[in-house]
């Protein structure tokens, strides 16, 4: 089975975040993560070739650097990885991204394409969703456990309270949240093996695509202004457990709470 | 292109989910500043009742339509009838919510279509004929102003409870469309049970050996929906003390959340978990035990009506965001307060 799973470099989340005069992110090497959500990705990618035989491949779009993050996939595990990097991706919006992953996995081609449910700086969690629609495939999204047999995938689909089982016909997308697993750490040997693989990178040309159609240009929305967001609340603090439920009750009922 | 603006309903089995209610509020009053119509879309198994309580919002017409395909394939036929109806009519702006279904649909149809598409909405204004868009950013600890750019209706994704719903009075007209096909390359929903039963009532579905698993009675209203929420974090210690949690969020009728450290340990499932990750909530009240309140948990919950959080450690961030703290040990304030509540709710 080939197994392509699709991942984000982000910022970390501790990492100061600053925008340019340009009102996009100052992307600063050291602070460059793998997407939290997309561990999980990988981990599931991994357990999925397990059962199944076949290729795992990590496919990113992202600055030349994150070629260092998807790395760390191979270190995980992943065969190989695939970038897409070009400097007219620039300021591309969730769509023009969609353009560019879905380009690339039919380019690559694959049984099974896995995403994270969304990525920890944006929290947009649409990509997968638009690249299904430009593939003309179902996406099983937020799936907390994935079964493939026999040519369908079915999947645990999170809901408010239990879940739905939801199935499609291989090639299929899935989205899935991190209930799914727990993603293991690269062990030394892996991380040893990852310097031996291969990543390749594309540019817009490779992948058949013209820059009218992606980057900052193509984007339907743009940033006006951004500013830090300063929601202290000076409330009263109370010290000790001596009376510290009355406090609170009194507290509810004075609010009219209780 | 008109000057109308849309609200897609979120319906599961005939079901509204309480967004759609402030979507369609929303929409009555944009379209009003912008001189056009309101408009609901509803797609689902039934409609009607939720046609009712949608024109009650203000919404002058209900695009609905009725299929056992909406229920049966995850949102492809749903994004096939929003697509159509976008394409025949132009609207400037479509509301979806922020939640697992409206961002489906809405990145199906933004993609097919090219449209521009905005999601986690906190904000809306109109400046100028167009909308000016508050959208947090890195977990809250930005906000940034967005507009959108380019030709074609637009796509605004609102975070949950980011808009009020204004039950304003008024009867909408109704015009059916009819409902696609099944889709040729579907996800079809297989079961073992639907959303509505667990939804509604707290049934997680059969054991393999038939009797029935229901959620514990506390933790069943919808966090989003919860108007007082007790949360959960690492400082409780262990699983073992999240019943203290459960206990008082049982007798004040609350629902119970958690921090991610808490999910993470194991200790409550992945879909009580609030902030960044997790579900944006905001209660009249929100009692924080043993969260230390990092911006990611803040960015879903920061905007509740009171908070009150109680930690042992007076260092933590959330002593800055709350509205009353208490620094002492939950195992134990949290029994005395549980008690507490029920003598007063019994007197």
């Amino acid at each position: 089975m080939k197994i392509v799973v699709c991942m984000k470099e982000t910022p970390s989340t501790t990492a100061e975040k600053r925008f340019g005069p340009d009102m996009r992110l100052e992307r600063r090497k050291e602070d460059a993560i793998i997407n939290p959500f997309d561990e999980y990705t990988i981990e599931e990618g991994l357990r999925q070739q397990e059962k199944h035989g076949g290729e795992v491949i990590a496919l990113c779009m992202g600055p030349e650097t994150a070629s260092d993050t998807i790395r760390k996939a191979l270190a995980m595990g992943a065969d190989s990885g695939v970038l897409v990097s070009d400097p007219a991706l620039a300021g591309s919006d969730a769509i023009g991204t969609a353009r560019v992953l879905a380009a690339g996995l039919t380019k690559i081609g694959f049984d099974l394409a896995l995403f994270g449910s969304a990525a920890a700086d944006s929290y947009g969690g649409v990509v997968p969703s638009a690249v299904a629609e430009l593939l003309d495939l179902p996406l099983l999204s937020f799936a907390s456990k994935l079964d493939i047999e026999g040519g369908t995938a079915k999947i645990q689909r999170q809901a408010e309270v239990g879940y739905n089982e939801v199935e499609a016909a291989t090639p299929a997308l899935v989205s899935v949240v991190k209930s799914i697993n727990d993603p293991r750490y690269p062990s030394m040997k892996g991380i040893m093996q990852s310097k031996k693989k291969t990543i390749e990178t594309w540019s817009l040309a490779d992948l058949g695509l013209v820059a009218a159609t992606v980057g900052a240009g193509a984007a339907g929305e743009q940033a006006l202004g951004a500013e830090k967001v300063s929601t202290t609340r000076k409330g009263e603090i109370y010290q000790g457990n001596d009376g510290a439920a009355d406090r609170v009750i009194a507290f509810l009922v004075e609010q009219k709470i209780l | 292109m008109s000057n109308d603006v849309w609200a897609l309903a979120e319906l599961s089995n005939g079901k509204l989910a309480s967004i759609s209610l402030q979507l369609a509020s929303k929409a009555a009053e944009l379209a009003g500043a912008f001189g056009g119509e309101s408009t609901a879309l509803a797609f689902g198994v039934t409609t009607a009742a939720a046609a009712q309580e949608l024109g009650a919002c203000g919404v002058k017409t209900i695009l609905a339509s009725e299929g056992a395909v909406y229920d049966q394939y995850l949102v492809q036929p749903h994004a096939e009838t929003l697509a159509t109806l976008i394409q025949q009519r132009q609207p400037k702006l479509v509301l979806f919510g922020t939640t697992n279904y409206g961002r489906d649909v809405a990145a199906r149809v933004a993609a097919r279509l090219g449209l521009g598409l905005e999601y986690n909405v906190g904000d809306v204004a109109v400046e100028g004929g167009e909308v000016v868009m508050t959208v947090p950013a890195f977990g809250g600890s930005q906000s940034v102003k967005m507009a959108f750019q380019g030709e074609g209706t637009k796509l605004l994704g609102a975070r949950p409870n980011a808009f009020p719903t204004n039950r304003i009075g008024g009867t909408a007209a109704v015009e059916q469309i009819p409902a696609p096909s099944a889709p040729a390359k579907g996800a079809k929903v297989s079961g073992p049970f639907g959303t509505e039963g667990a939804e509604e009532a707290g049934h997680l579905g059969k054991a393999p050996d038939g009797h029935d698993i229901w959620m514990p009675a506390a933790t069943r209203a919808k966090l989003e929906e919860a108007q007082i929420i007790v949360s959960g974090g690492r400082g409780l210690g262990g699983p073992e003390n999240f019943k203290l949690v459960e206990d008082l969020a049982a007798a004040l009728g609350a629902s119970v959340g958690a921090s991610r450290a808490a999910v993470d340990a194991g200790w409550i499932p992945y879909t009580h978990q609030v902030g960044q990750t997790g579900k944006t909530v905001k209660p009249t009240v929100y009692i924080a035990c043993g969260i230390s309140g990092a911006v990611q948990h803040k960015a879903g919950m920061g905007t509740s009506g009171l908070i009150i959080a109680i930690n042992k450690d007076k260092d933590a961030p959330i002593f800055s965001f709350c509205d009353l703290g208490i620094v002492g040990d939950l195992t134990v304030i949290l029994p005395q307060l549980t008690e507490k509540v029920m003598a007063r709710k019994g007197a």
